[in-house]
């Protein structure tokens, strides 16, 4: 998989805008953003209320997905092009839920809404209603999602890399700090995990980095490209982004993304944690 | 189960316990306005990206912090900024970054 089948920049979207073989979808949790300004011609998907189960911590199913992009008007051999706010996680999560439920040509906006803001370019306030359509999904890709047991079997066997802030990881803060603290959580990372923040990854304006830059940060970090790895982050948006980078633009082998993540591993009776900045021992 | 989501200007403290929590907030201002596009993002002791917000129409952010040395960066449109801060627990500290 090479950068420009999964990547494209300003200047590609701007010429696809009206190309009819290309659907633009803005994914945020924040439904707000999309309300007050968005891409000329994007949909809007909703983190929460699209994309998860609303009773059951899961997925919608295969039927309930279908019956989603059926109705935003997306068809199984439309290109996708998704971006978002915080720095595409979320953009980056529903690009690996879209793979999971086997979607062929999907792509990010490089550096999503951020970027877009910040070089001045257009967003209109239009609300896009495109026909509806019969959209066909394939069953869940599950070489792509880490469960609970897959992630207790691979301490101190596999790549385990914790994308959260520093000190998320070591401990000292429960959430990103952009939240309140208080959480149900214990605090730490998984035994044996690296900690190589999705933040590393990304330039200031939200850009991922150079192929040659990011391989060098997961390597210069102890990943080992030779074995399998599980990414986890909070609730699986910012491992979503770290996935993109080692799945899709370094084409590293057996990249599953936890999406159980800390708010389930820190929740577990009797499984094993570690505080502080270093990984821990199996 | 909550998002990891940055609301736009920061979460409202209005069911949120302070002393609990280390709050760093403010403004960006732009020429002398507060900036009504823009990103703030909080950098740890060691200069590693910790969280971003963006900016409400006001201007305003908001991070729920440790206790500790931070530094906020801003962006807007053709320009950056970076500030110092310090934060308590229980606290909440004002700032106004100012973008030329």
């Amino acid at each position: 998989m090479s950068r420009n089948e999964v990547l494209v920049d300003a200047e590609w979207a701007i010429a696809h805008l009206a190309d009819e073989t290309v659907v633009f979808v803005e994914v945020d949790e924040d439904t707000a953003a999309y309300d007050t300004n968005h891409i000329s011609g994007a949909v809007r998907l909703d983190w929460k209320s699209d994309l998860q189960d609303g009773t059951r911590r899961d997925f919608v199913s295969k039927e309930a997905f279908e019956a989603l992009l059926g109705k935003k008007g997306i068809l199984a051999d439309h290109t996708v092009v998704l971006y978002g706010g915080n720095n595409n996680w979320f953009a980056a999560y529903a690009y690996w839920y879209f793979k999971l439920y086997g979607h062929k040509d999907v792509r990010l906006l490089d550096g999503g809404r951020k970027k877009w803001e910040l070089e001045g370019r257009e967003l209109v306030s239009d609300v896009v209603e495109l026909p509806a359509t019969t959209y066909v999904a394939q069953e869940q890709d599950l070489s792509i999602r880490a469960f609970r047991d897959d992630v207790i079997k691979a301490i101190g066997v596999q790549n385990l890399v914790d994308v959260r802030s520093p000190d998320e990881y070591a401990g000292r803060l429960l959430a990103p700090a952009h939240l309140p603290q208080e959480q149900s959580q214990v605090a730490g990372h998984i035994p044996t995990a690296a900690n190589i923040p999705w933040s590393k990854t990304a330039a200031e304006d939200g850009s991922f980095k150079s192929d040659e830059e990011l391989k060098a940060i997961y390597e210069n970090a102890g990943v080992d490209f030779d074995k399998d790895t599980i990414a986890y982050c909070r609730i699986g948006e910012r491992s979503a982004h770290s996935w993109f980078v080692l799945h899709e633009l370094l084409g590293a082998k057996n990249v599953r993304n936890y999406d159980g993540s800390w708010t389930e591993y820190g929740s577990l009776v009797g499984v094993p944690v570690a505080l502080g900045d270093e990984p821990g021992q199996a | 189960m909550s998002s990891c989501g940055a609301v736009v200007g920061g979460v409202s403290l209005d069911r949120v316990d302070i002393a609990k929590e280390a709050v760093i907030q403010g403004v960006v201002h732009k020429d002398g306005k507060p900036a009504p596009i823009g990103y703030v993002r909080l950098h740890d002791a060691n200069d590693e990206f910790t969280a971003e917000v963006p900016v409400s129409s006001l201007g305003e952010f908001r991070f729920f912090a440790a206790p500790g040395n931070w530094t906020l960066v801003a962006l807007v449109p053709g320009a950056t900024t970076r500030a110092e801060v310090s934060a308590e627990l229980g606290q909440i500290t004002d700032l106004d970054l100012l973008v030329a």
